[in-house]
């Protein structure tokens, strides 16, 4: 009786409590007479053409100009409104392979429906060049092609060099629903296909050389994001699915050699990325506790990644004999269990605390099969191996709190802890533990410094050599990703303003030193300088300039040993990056005229240099890039409704890299390349455009 | 026990009516956002009507029928509007969005999460976002018919305002291609906060990773172990000096691993460029002129990744 007692009064509280502020406030009078509703069509009409001044393909990476000459151009947006509901569009550089379209339609706070198409292009090198015909799973040399033991003695290469762009051109279309079926439940489905056609650059290798191959790319990805979301008083839970699949047009790649072959060995073949499909189930939500305004955050994720694609035969090479493969398809398996529970909690008005604790494991089921290999499609291994199906899995604990000390002072602190168990691996289990604390200080409301620091050690229980050992590895090695190690940071950030004059000033430093003592060969050391600064100052109140620069020191120490035996060598890495630049924009200059400029610099530099052997080491050159940014935009208002845009961008880049330097198809004895060259280019693009916009508020 | 039952029901129903009494709001302008715009004509007022906040038939809306106009995201302002006596400061409106609020964050955050919780999903409280008293308005303008935020040419430039390592990092040799205007942060971190370590957009980075790049989440046949567990083993996504946005620059990135007798160990000095006695084993894609599917490989030759 007594619980129904409460129950009822419970119900009756709920029921009769009072409704939200809205419903007390008598809004009867509130007409919104001034309130200027969009009803009807505006749009904004581009169109207009660029000119590029020279071919450089990585100057087209994401913008499509990557070729000498004339572009036309069209984009713009438009909306439509009536009665609440909204159609919508928006075009962006329709003239290039960069190009971007959307259209949308809905109802506020009802449904939306939203169709999207974007193309991305990458392009890679545009100086490559090959022997090879065709763009499919076949790649020949041409008739009469003479093979050699290396390059220098094949006679027809460079009558049979012709040029192929290094590419790849990324189409991505979109389509979600979104409903509101109340306005405590809605649902969203989103459809989404990546396509690539691309021509990349793949080796394919033989038993001592190799060769650069043009290969094709012909795949797609489809992706499913189906979902509900649902709030019940404090509660709000998401279901969610997740599909990914992954289909490819192309199974192998198949090669004729050109170097002189090992019998039978006239072509080789390798195999392309399988299709899989991975899917996943979620379920998160958040829990908002009255007590101690607590949250309570948690989502649960299990997956499935599936790949059964037939698998190619041990060789092509028609002299060897093999046995048969174990399976025709390997049925791959893996599955993923992703737990997250997260509690923020603040038990006193100056204190906040947070604990979260994840989970993430992959098991692998793959079944595992001894396999006889074929070494590059030349002879026979003689040895019997097994694949190796890695599974881990992974537990993160943090614990945090933060403490005001004053209003103007906040103190935290925490510790986390990370666990690995992974299978097949040196390692069997690892243990990361951290310690931080970070100091706030916040003297006015313009002022904001922030100084952090901390420590971790990772510990390993064993490093089994003997897993190495089968590859032929060291027993001194010891992977950077599973050694021990101990690692130092510290950040420094300070951000300041000044209301009256409108200035302000942002920095930041941070600092990290690892040090895997325990490691003999392999990496020892690392380090990573960062430093920022960002200066702003709106001069008017359509006016502003900004600076920024930055700079970044990343060094690395590695032994290694050309035998299997103690260290023998030591490389010492030091990578600079460098950056700086600035701008101004003016917005509204006499009503008619707005004007942006922007300029950076950035300089990239990496010192390898060896030490501790024998024979001192030839030094290598630096590795350099050096890129120079501009960009200046005009808005001059014709009319009302008519703008004239000019634009002129300029991009200069230039790298010093020895990988690539001087280095022809027939340079390496044993290596048919494409010949890529560093990138080196001064690109100017200039771009007249007009805007044009209808509407009843277009003006603005 | 009847007693403290009693005592029970008289304090939830005395709760609710102390609630009731204290929910008879006032302090809210005369004519709702009639009074607002009678002296607030700035640009940036006005374009509040051109975006989703400002449409009279969402119910659920600032502007839907019977709701607060704008004082449902500034609060009452029945004291702001109210005349002031000359010499006398206006007092600010209650939930001050601007550069010089008086508001707290965690203020104005709450008239946001009041209608948006759903929306930004469950990872908010307790993330870096929140926990470093970032403000919803710091990264989104609601008075406008577009949010910067949401476009991905603009996103970047309101992410890197704070995220000033990240934009140097895009400006280095090899970084996706942020810089242009084509993708967002977003495409890979879920803003508002995720139970994921660096608030990524699925459960974990290889998850992310292979949400563009899924023909390199096999599982394959053979497999490169670091590549199952962790993409930022060898490449930093952010932007790189070395191509493929690799850590280190290759062979020496493959040599802090492997470490077998032979040529994958010899030190790639000076010797093995072209004016040397150029090597196989630096020049061009190095390990992977042979090793060419440092991925994985599905093919039944592929176990040393060359199939």
């Amino acid at each position: 009786m007594r619980w129904n007692y409460i129950l009822i009064t419970a119900a009756a509280t709920v029921l009769l409590a009072p409704a939200p502020a809205t419903a007390q406030v008598d809004t009867s009078e509130w007409k919104c007479e001034y309130c200027p509703f969009e009803d009807g069509y505006r749009a904004d009409y581009e169109a207009g053409g660029s000119y590029v001044s020279e071919d450089a393909a990585r100057f087209g990476n994401g913008t499509g100009l990557d070729e000498k000459g004339a572009y036309a151009d069209v984009g713009g947006e438009g909306r439509y409104v009536s009665n609440g509901s909204e159609f919508h569009w928006y075009a962006e550089d329709l003239g290039l392979d960069s190009r971007v379209f959307a259209l949308g339609f809905g109802k506020a706070g009802r449904y939306d429906i939203n169709l999207g198409y974007r193309e991305l292009p990458y392009r890679r090198f545009g100086d490559t060049q090959t022997v090879y015909s065709g763009n499919s799973e076949i790649l020949n040399l041409p008739p009469g092609w003479v093979a050699a033991g290396t390059t220098g003695g094949m006679t027809q290469l460079s009558s049979s060099l012709a040029p192929r762009n290094i590419e790849t051109d990324r189409q991505i279309l979109d389509f979600g629903v979104g409903v509101a079926a109340t306005s405590s439940l809605s649902f969203y489905a989103d459809y989404r296909r990546q396509q690539r056609e691309a021509t990349g650059i793949m080796a394919g290798s033989g038993f001592t050389n190799a060769t650069y191959l043009p290969r094709p790319v012909d795949d797609y990805t489809d992706t499913m994001d189906l979902g509900a979301k649902f709030s019940l008083g404090d509660l709000s839970l998401n279901l969610a699915y997740y599909g990914s699949f992954y289909r490819n047009e192309l199974e192998s790649l198949t090669w004729d050699n050109p170097f002189t072959p090992l019998p039978g060995a006239d072509q080789g073949r390798l195999a392309l990325e399988p299709e899989n499909d991975f899917q996943q189930v979620s379920v998160s939500g958040v829990y908002r506790a009255r007590s101690f305004d607590t949250i309570v955050a948690f989502s649960f994720a299990s997956g499935r990644g599936e790949q059964n694609a037939s698998l190619l035969p041990y060789t092509i090479n028609p002299i060897l004999v093999t046995s048969p493969l174990p399976a025709t398809s390997l049925d791959a398996e893996v599955d993923t269990s992703n737990y997250a529970l997260t509690v923020t909690s603040r038990p006193l008005d100056k204190l906040s605390l947070r604990v979260a604790y994840r989970y993430d494991e992959r098991d692998n089921n793959t079944p595992i099969y001894s396999w006889t290999r074929v070494i590059t499609d030349s002879f026979l291994s003689g040895t019997t191996e097994q694949n190796t199906p890695y599974s881990f899995e992974r537990g993160r604990l943090n614990l945090s709190g933060t403490y005001r000390l004053f209003d103007t002072v906040t103190i935290s602190g925490g510790y986390d802890r990370t666990d690995y168990d992974r299978d097949f691996q040196e390692v069997a289990s690892q243990t990361e533990d951290a310690g931080w604390g970070k100091l706030r200080l916040r003297p006015n409301r313009n002022v904001d410094v922030t100084v952090k620091g901390g420590a971790s050690r990772r510990e390993v229980d064993a490093y089994d050599t003997d897993v190495g050992l089968t590859f032929g590895q060291n027993p001194l090695m010891r992977k950077y990703n599973l050694a021990h190690r101990n690692r130092q940071f510290a950040e420094l950030r300070v951000s300041a303003s000044l209301t009256e004059t409108p200035v302000s000033i942002a920095a930041s430093y941070l600092w990290a030193e690892d040090d895997y003592s325990k490691s003999d060969l392999g990496l020892i050391e690392g380090s990573d300088d960062r430093f920022t600064v960002d200066f702003s100052w709106a001069a008017t109140e359509s006016a502003s300039i900004y600076v920024t620069a930055g700079s970044e020191v990343i060094e690395s120490v590695q032994i290694g040993s050309e035998t299997f035996a103690a260290p023998v060598w030591q490389a010492d890495h030091e990578d600079e990056f460098v950056f700086y630049g600035g701008g101004f924009t003016v917005a509204g200059m006499d009503d008619k005229l707005d004007l942006t400029f922007d300029y950076t610099r950035s300089e990239g530099e990496t010192d390898i240099s060896y030490s501790g052997m024998a024979v001192s080491a030839t030094p290598l050159p630096d590795l350099e890039s050096t890129m120079d940014a501009l960009r200046m935009t005009l808005r001059y208002s014709l009319s009302e409704r008519f703008d004239l845009n000019l634009g002129a961008r300029y991009e200069r880049f230039k790298a010093e890299d020895w990988a690539l330097q001087d280095v022809a198809p027939d340079t390496v004895p044993s290596l048919l390349t494409m010949g890529a060259n560093p990138y080196d280019y001064d690109v100017w693009v200039f771009s007249i455009g007009f805007r044009y916009s209808v509407g009843a508020d277009s003006e603005s | 026990m009847r007693p403290l039952l009693k005592l029970v029901a008289a304090v939830m129903l005395t709760s609710l009516a102390v609630g009731t009494a204290n929910g008879q709001e006032s302090g809210y302008s005369r004519e709702g956002a009639d009074t607002c715009l009678s002296c607030h004509e700035e640009p940036l007022t006005f374009a509040l009507f051109r975006g989703a906040h400002a449409v009279p038939t969402d119910p659920d809306g600032p502007f839907g029928h019977g709701q607060l106009q704008c004082e449902a995201c500034h609060g009452p302002g029945g004291e702001h509007s109210a005349r002031v006596r000359r010499g006398e400061e206006r007092p600010q409106i209650s939930v001050h969005f601007g550069a010089d609020t008086l508001t707290s964050v965690a203020d104005r955050n709450a008239v946001c999460l009041d209608c948006h919780s759903a929306d930004i999903g469950f990872g908010w409280h307790g993330n870096g976002h929140d926990l470093n008293d970032v403000a919803c308005a710091d990264c989104h303008t609601s008075h406008a018919a577009r949010d910067p935020v949401l476009m991905t040419a603009t996103q970047p430039e309101v992410c890197f305002d704070c995220h000033q390592e990240q934009r140097a990092a895009m400006l280095k040799p090899y970084a996706h291609p942020v810089r242009q205007g084509k993708m967002a942060c977003s495409d890979c971190h879920s803003t508002h906060g995720d139970t994921s370590e660096w608030q990524f957009a699925q459960q974990t980075l290889n998850q992310t990773c292979f949400d563009c790049h899924a023909e390199k989440r096999g599982p394959y046949l053979w497999e490169h172990a670091p590549v199952a567990e962790d993409c930022s083993t060898c490449h930093e996504s952010h932007g790189s000096n070395h191509p493929g946005m690799l850590t280190m620059r290759a062979p020496m990135l493959c040599q802090s691993c492997h470490s077998q007798e032979g040529h994958p160990s010899i030190p790639a000095d000076g010797d093995g460029l072209p004016s040397g006695m150029p090597s196989q084993f630096m020049l061009g894609q190095n390990c992977m002129n042979c090793h060419t599917q440092p991925h994985g490989s599905n093919h039944p030759s592929g176990s040393r990744l060359m199939r």
